[in-house]
């Protein structure tokens, strides 16, 4: 994922939550100067007042937190809501985790995170993610992919009729999640379908809002058992 | 409940021979009962026949109703045994099926009351059967309502459920109307209906304002028992979890250290530990091991193993494995181990079982390979990838990215289904 991009303007503020200090000291090593850290959080309530007084840009976010109501950085997404960036964007948020428990994922997915990276992610892929989440697209490992493809019975060969169904996937959807799950990168998924780029991002961002607005039973079952509605 | 004096009529039973040999201990055996156990249970205690101990019994009840006494007394104190004792006497009602229990519990009983109501008539005025005869429906609900607390009752409940269940749930059901039906008529003598009314008013504001008093501590002490289960579930877990990190995680870390100076090895241990702790950590219970989505990961966790670098593996649906499913997994396998070997991490596999298809991919991001320019005896891509796929009605290709190559395998569900075992897949491609 290391396209060369636009020059930004600004370097993206960054707020690190994560309660292991090893780990976010090696995040910060990994980034590069496009990227300014403006503030760090241990737990849940920590991490609401540090966002609400920096303003990121975007949020790195671990999904097991202490503190809060107990659901980790869905907790720190729902303190957050309504808080906008310095550029008046809302603030964005890029979950990252050691899980790959896909209701930890989903959970914090549901709770407004545009994206998922594990983080065994090297640090290029890292860079590439935070930028694609501070403009808005949504990130998805291929691990999320999969789940994706299985919780929408898209593997099954669940397709909907019209693109704005929210409990399956559209042809196209379901055709960029299987190449994500391939382990294809947008770029090389662009290439493989014949699309651009933002057509990509176009049709990940309406499968990540799916995955947050839909009713379907595999993402709700649990939703329901953690008390998230 | 009927107040009798002492259960005297018991040293008056006949004292048998086989006493002298060695006695059993006084309890209630689960099989060969009719109500409780207590007569099989005396009986083997006192070496005699069961019928006689249930006959002293029975005429004991019209000794002013001393025999019920007696047996509630016995009943409430004397031990379920835990081995399910077969009365050694004589085998009178050995292997009782179940669903007849209920109904002898309900003669028993009835000769019971029956007997308690031709005693009060014997003796007419002095006995006032409008005492007695609620006072013995009472004693009827509570034996037949309690008798479902019993071990013997409450096990027979969770194993066999079903009719048993139905057939307990209905015992309890006649003792307590039963025991209510006793109530009211003791409490309205004489009074009919409309003492009825007001003496079932009563009642309900006694057992409401009771129930109001009593309500803060049962609450607090059901909080209680649960605080308290959970706690110790806990303490299990925690228990648990500490053993498993000590015989993995630790031993892993203490390789580790040893192993310092190999910076592969220290990756291929993390590895292999990481994602053995994930499978503990968040594996729920899959289905038989016999799935396609087990052998895949299995498969791709060996590879990984063996050369230490990792695959990121992506299974969606799932299905029982056959025979096309393990050639499937076998040139799945070679595909990884070409990935690994002759190409660059990231390796990613996605395997997609559909309903009628099942799709497998495996990518690397090396420089990649060109099929023709292979060898014949080279990889075993030709004849261990497209040939067994190929011979189980599925097709592999293989093609060159920008970064990379990959494989992709296709087998149809219905034609995996209708080679079972055609080919065995003997070839050895290790």
């Amino acid at each position: 994922m290391t396209e060369p991009r636009s020059v930004q303007p600004a370097p993206i503020r960054l707020v690190l939550v994560d309660d292991h200090r090893m780990f976010r000291s090696g995040v910060k090593a990994e980034l590069d100067e496009s990227m300014v850290i403006v503030g760090e959080a241990g737990d849940v309530d920590a991490a609401i007042v540090v966002v609400a007084e920096t303003r990121p840009d975007v949020v790195l976010l671990d999904v097991h937190l202490p503190g809060g109501n107990g659901n980790g950085g869905s907790d720190v997404i729902s303190g957050s809501y309504g808080v906008t960036a310095e550029s008046g964007e809302p603030v964005r948020f890029l979950a990252l985790s050691v899980s790959d428990a896909a209701e930890d994922v989903i959970a914090v997915i549901r709770a407004g995170a545009r994206g998922y990276v594990t983080k065994t992610i090297n640090g290029s892929d890292l860079t590439t993610a935070i930028r694609r989440v501070a403009d808005g697209d949504a990130v998805f490992s291929p691990r999320l992919a999969g789940f994706v493809l299985d919780a929408f019975g898209a593997a099954a060969g669940e397709v909907a009729v019209i693109d704005e169904e929210l409990d399956r996937l559209s042809t196209r959807e379901r055709e960029v999640m299987r190449l994500i799950a391939r382990g294809y990168q947008y770029k090389e998924v662009a290439k493989e379908l014949f699309i651009s780029i933002k057509t990509v991002e176009t049709h990940v961002s309406s499968v990540l809002r799916k995955l947050q607005l839909s009713s379907r039973h595999e993402l709700t079952a649990w939703a329901v058992g953690r008390r998230l509605l | 409940m009927v107040i009798v004096p002492t259960p005297y009529e018991l040293p008056q039973l006949p004292i048998g021979p086989g006493e002298h040999q060695s006695v059993p201990r006084l309890s209630r055996p689960a099989q060969g009962r009719y109500i409780g156990g207590v007569c099989a249970g005396l009986a083997e205690h006192l070496g005699l026949n069961v019928r006689h101990v249930r006959l002293a019994f029975v005429l004991g009840c019209f000794a002013g109703g001393a025999g019920i006494a007696a047996y509630l007394f016995l009943w409430a104190l004397t031990p379920q045994s835990l081995e399910t004792a077969v009365p050694r006497t004589q085998p009178v009602a050995t292997g009782r099926p179940v669903n007849e229990s209920l109904r002898n519990l309900v003669v028993g009983l009835v000769l019971l009351v029956v007997g308690g109501v031709l005693f009060a008539q014997q003796h007419g005025v002095n006995l006032r059967l409008g005492i007695l005869l609620p006072l013995l429906t009472v004693a009827g609900g509570a034996v037949l309502a309690w008798s479902q607390l019993d071990d013997a009752e409450r096990g027979k409940w969770l194993v066999r459920g079903g009719a048993d269940r139905r057939a307990g749930l209905v015992s309890l059901g006649i003792g307590i109307a039963l025991a209510t039906v006793g109530i009211v008529v003791l409490a309205t003598q004489g009074r009919g209906l409309a003492g009825l009314w007001d003496v079932g008013i009563a009642a309900v504001a006694v057992l409401a304002g009771a129930g109001l008093i009593a309500a803060p501590w049962g609450v607090r002490f059901w909080g209680d028992l649960r605080a308290e289960q959970a706690q110790r579930i806990r303490e299990t877990e925690r228990a648990d979890i500490a053993g498993h990190l000590h015989d993995s995680v630790l031993q892993t870390l203490a390789l580790i250290q040893r192993k310092a100076e190999d910076p592969a090895e220290v990756t291929r241990l993390a590895r292999a530990q990481e994602r053995e702790l994930r499978g503990w950590l968040y594996a729920g219970p899959r289905g038989s091991q016999a799935s396609l989505a087990s052998a895949v990961t299995e498969v791709a966790h060996e590879v990984e193993d063996l050369h230490g670098t990792p695959i990121e593996l992506v299974v969606t649906g799932d299905r029982p494995l056959d025979a096309g499913g393990s050639a499937l997994v076998r040139a799945l396998r070679e595909a990884l181990l070409n990935a690994v070997r002759h190409g660059a991490a990231p390796v990613s596999a996605y395997v997609e079982v559909g309903s009628e298809l099942v799709e497998a991919f495996v990518r690397d991001h090396g420089p990649g390979f060109d099929l023709d320019a292979v060898p014949e005896d080279r990889f075993g891509v030709r004849q261990s990838i497209l040939g067994r796929m190929s011979r189980h009605g599925g097709s592999a290709a293989l093609r060159r990215l920008e970064h990379g190559t990959e494989v992709s395998l296709s087998l149809p569900v219905t034609a995996a289904e209708s080679h079972p075992v055609a080919q065995p897949d003997s070839e050895g491609t290790r």
